[in-house]
């Protein structure tokens, strides 16, 4: 029953969005970007945690309680993000130009922890798994069914080049979909992303509708 | 009540309520968790250890190679993405097919992920195959092939060619023995002899998208004839305007007959009267463009056409109607394929549909000299059925004492009366180079584990040059092998070369072999090239064309001798094992994607039937599904009846392709194999197995089907779902594009 009501919620929250943008078209365009930011204050559901939402993206409402994965090595995302102020980019590298991010290799680690924190524990595992010529057997956490095409390079192109969004701020591009990685250690799912949460954002930000856009 | 009654709700209005009931709740569920691998923690992803450079996860890259699914020799590109192939398509620069693929072409990827692939080494100890290390087989392999002398040793491959054909010719000269038999169950030997003998060239161009009418009897080359694919590509040419037509004789509708304008059943057999009959008119009236010798001509005028509709049972106005088309319609092709060939008069009949090129003016028009490849040792080593013959009769002499099979499937496709199974029980030790866990492989001694062709190298110079420069195609491994302890085709002959001769000890693999022969071929000569960029040049081309050693026809006219037709009261019937592009001869059981694509004509899926005239099934009292029993004198079969009126009355239509006893869980144990029961017959002149020259008998079994197929209703239920003008209305508005 919670889904129902949630979904309920959902669809009148997306009616009332594309009825308000409907007569916004006929008016001037300053006036749009003034009431669609004012439109996004007033959505109780669309109340982000701190990480800012960039002003060009209309975040889709939906929570999700992802669990805590244990994963072979306990990869500390906020010592990287947080405090090293690395891009989440410099080691998903494939995240701009593929439909995957893609889990950065094992030479990408190395290339740094061959002479950073060798005395850690969890390096040290690491460099175990480096020297046996193998890479770690990360569990998937953040995942879309096989009949669902989702590429991250479209994403990437329309939400920070093609809208000129600094690409130093990009992990709150990728904290919409993957919420406030910098706060974890390993990835938890913290989005629903599911088909209800692709489609509002899709109508909220102008995606595609088509359904063989995702479905192909 | 009333009320109700009086709001009509009619088909289209209920079905178009539940559909927006059904979206309703579609969307409602978009916010329901989805179990669909969205589980986190569940499934493992794992990075690369260290990437390649040009390698991005997600992303597909396109490598050249060649199409192995029949012997066409098809140009391929492939799309690897991590390291796995996914997705076949045609290589763009190929001459033969021009970037096209045919379905079976696309199918490639699932025999190659097959889950019934054969993956180690196989020994057979105490009357069982056990699995056992490559280094066991091999010691095993070498000590036999040193124990045998000379002749006593036999290898039996399919079609060969390249520098495979190069290896195979190395280890038969090693051994000693001339016992080289390649097999193919779908060839065109007749069609090459006659051309060789007629035109003194076996492979001429054949310019279907020259010609305006193509009469065809019995080549299916838009299935299974020389080149499919890129038959369909002439054959789109012939037909764009000013449209080409199409005239097909055949006693069960093919691919092909399915296209042409006029579909004709002669009684089988008569192929070849029918064209001596139409030769004879055209003469007749003068329309001949090239004269005849008297001797030629005297024989012709035997067949009047009064005479020839009493043979073949097409009635002289269709007759003449072929004839003038042939002769208003210049030039003109005539072409004879399998169901021609196949009689004890094979090579007569399609002799007489090539006495019939010569007289419309064919030759030199829309038949040309083939370009053939300059290097003869490359050349294709063609598959035939006289070849099994021969390797039957010397099992039946028992001729050998170890025979080698590579890459076919004799056990299978041979006819019961060959005695194979037998004959080769008498053998001391066989040896199967497969991919699969066929028939052959499990009668077999040693079973060798072969890579599938996008894991393997080689090089491959297709029979039937499409024109143009002459191309050798290259096969390379499109990813590494998924099972770890299969080897290539080249490895293993290499490996056995080594063994015997110090002069191949210099190349490391098959891969260093392969390199070193094309870089000395003379199209690619560079000796002293340091970095490979001529070979890496080739590699991402997929293909070398050579200056072709250009040959030139040369008209032989002869007279023809055709058999008249002879009734049976005992096997009232003929056999049509009809060939299909799908199954094939029986390779591509073991696929789904072709087990479950339909017939192009009779559209039935997952299994065999037997195509019967709705007049002879009337006649025997069978209704469609019905299983009937089909005997020869050399044996029997049982399947399903599929009542159609594309065979002529006097034959039993069933696909080659189905009745495997081994070859994996799609093939194993579905349908029918008509090889089986042939007689065996062979065409007097090459030696070809006669395979539709088998008369039967029919009878009802009784138990019931319910026949499988794609479209369930021969009508459209009065929908104008496919929009149809009257024949009239059609033959006022052909040839105008």
């Amino acid at each position: 029953m919670q889904f129902a009501n949630r979904t309920s919620l959902n669809n009148a929250a997306a009616v009332s969005i594309r009825r308000l943008q409907a007569k916004l078209v006929q008016c001037g365009k300053p006036f749009y970007l003034l009431m669609a930011l004012a439109v996004m204050a007033l959505l109780p559901l669309t109340a982000m945690a701190e990480l800012p939402v960039p002003s060009h993206i209309t975040p889709p409402p939906g929570e999700h309680e992802g669990e805590h994965v244990p994963q072979p090595i306990e990869f500390p995302h906020d010592r990287h993000v947080k405090d090293m102020k690395i891009n989440c980019m410099y080691c998903h590298t494939y995240a701009r130009r593929s439909k995957v991010a893609g889990i950065p290799p094992t030479s990408k680690c190395m290339g740094c922890h061959k002479v950073i924190a060798t005395d850690r524990p969890r390096i040290q595992k690491l460099t175990e798994y480096w020297e046996k010529g193998e890479s770690p057997r990360w569990k998937k956490v953040h995942d879309v069914p096989d009949y669902v095409h989702f590429t991250h390079e479209k994403h990437i192109r329309k939400f920070v080049f093609d809208a000129d969004f600094p690409v130093e701020d990009v992990q709150q591009v990728c904290g919409v979909c993957h919420g406030e990685v910098r706060e974890m250690t390993v990835a938890e799912k913290k989005k629903p992303l599911n088909m209800g949460f692709c489609r509002r954002c899709h109508e909220a930000n102008g995606g595609p509708g088509d359904c063989w856009k995702c479905h192909k | 009540m009333s009320k109700m009654k009086s709001v009509k709700i009619d088909r289209r209005s209920f079905l178009k309520m539940l559909g927006w009931g059904g979206a309703g709740t579609a969307l409602a569920g978009c916010d329901l968790p989805t179990t669909v691998t969205l589980e986190e923690g569940k499934e493992e992803v794992v990075s690369y250890l260290m990437p390649e450079e040009y390698v991005i996860p997600g992303i597909g890259v396109w490598y050249a190679s060649t199409c192995l699914q029949c012997d066409a020799g098809c140009g391929l590109h492939g799309r690897v993405r991590e390291g796995r192939v996914l997705k076949l398509e045609g290589n763009p620069d190929s001459p033969i097919n021009h970037g096209k693929t045919c379905m079976m072409g696309q199918a490639g990827v699932q025999a190659h992920y097959n889950p019934d692939r054969v993956t180690s080494p196989m020994l057979r100890k105490n009357g069982t195959l056990q699995a056992v290390s490559w280094d066991e087989a091999l010691s095993e392999l070498n000590g036999r092939l040193g124990a045998v002398s000379g002749d006593r040793f036999a290898m039996v491959t399919g079609t060969v060619s390249g520098h495979q054909a190069v290896l195979v010719s190395a280890l038969m000269e090693q051994m000693g023995s001339s016992n080289h038999f390649a097999h193919e169950t779908i060839n065109a030997r007749v069609w090459r002899q006659v051309c060789e003998d007629m035109l003194g060239d076996p492979m001429p161009r054949l310019r279907l998208d020259k010609a305006q009418v193509i009469l065809s009897f019995g080549a299916d080359f838009l299935g299974t004839w020389l080149s499919p694919v890129h038959m369909a590509t002439e054959y789109a040419k012939f037909r764009s305007a000013p449209r080409g037509m199409l005239v097909q004789i055949e006693p069960k509708m093919t691919l092909t007959g399915g296209n042409a304008d006029l579909w004709l059943p002669a009684r089988p057999g008569t192929e070849g009267a029918l064209a001596l009959g139409i030769a004879n008119f055209v003469i007749e009236r003068g329309w001949n463009k090239v004269n005849v010798t008297p001797n030629v001509r005297r024989a012709l005028a035997e067949y009047d056409l009064p005479k020839v509709e009493e043979i073949t049972g097409i009635p002289v106005s269709k007759i003449k109607r072929i004839a003038s088309l042939l002769s208003e319609r210049s030039p003109a092709l005539v072409l004879a394929g399998a169901s021609a060939a196949g009689f004890e008069d094979g090579y007569e009949s399609v002799a007489a549909a090539m006495l019939l090129n010569i007289i419309v003016g064919a030759v030199g028009e829309t038949i040309e000299a083939s370009a053939q490849f300059p290097e003869a040792a490359l050349l294709a080593r063609q598959g035939s059925t006289a070849d099994l013959i021969k390797f039957a009769k010397g099992l039946e002499n028992k001729a050998f004492d170890v025979v080698l099979f590579a890459n076919t499937n004799p056990v299978y496709t041979a006819p019961e009366a060959l005695g194979l199974e037998k004959g080769l029980a008498e053998v001391g030790f066989k040896v199967a180079m497969t991919q699969f866990p066929d028939e052959t492989a499990m009668l077999a001694d040693l079973v060798l584990p072969l890579a599938s062709p996008l894991e393997d190298w080689g090089t491959h110079v297709a029979a039937y040059q499409a024109g143009g420069d002459p191309v050798i195609s290259v096969q390379q491994p499109l990813m590494e092998p998924i099972h770890k302890d299969v080897r290539g085709f080249g490895d293993v002959m290499l490996g056995l070369l080594k063994a015997r001769n110090k002069e191949f000890e210099q190349f490391a693999d098959y891969y260093a072999y392969l390199k070193t022969a094309m870089l000395n071929m003379p199209g690619l000569a560079d000796k002293d090239n340091k970095n490979d960029a001529a070979w890496n040049n080739l590699l991402q081309k997929g293909l070398l064309s050579a200056k072709p050693a250009k040959g030139k026809l040369s008209i032989k006219a002869h007279t023809v001798e055709v058999a008249g037709y002879q009734h049976s009261k005992e096997y009232p019937l003929h056999l049509v094992p009809s060939a299909r592009l799908g199954l094939w001869d029986g390779r591509h059981a073991n696929i789904p994607w072709l087990q479950e694509a339909p017939d192009q004509i009779a559209k039935v899926v997952w299994d065999s039937w037997a195509e019967l005239h709705p007049k002879t099934a009337h006649e025997l009292g069978v209704k469609n599904g019905d299983i009937i029993r089909v005997s020869s004198a050399s044996g029997s079969i049982e399947t399903q009846v599929y009542i159609h009126k594309g065979v002529h009355p006097d034959v039993v239509a069933v696909p080659m392709g189905q009745g495997h006893t081994a070859y994996g869980r799609y093939a194993k144990n579905r349908g029918a194999n008509p090889l089986k029961v042939l007689n065996p017959i062979t065409d007097k002149k090459t030696g070809e197995l006669a395979t539709h020259a088998t008369r039967v008998k029919v009878s009802k079994v009784p138990r019931k089907n319910i026949l499988v197929k794609m479209g369930g209703s021969e009508t459209q239920m009065g929908r104008p779902l496919v929009r149809t003008v009257s024949a009239d209305q059609f033959r006022r508005t052909e040839g105008e594009g």
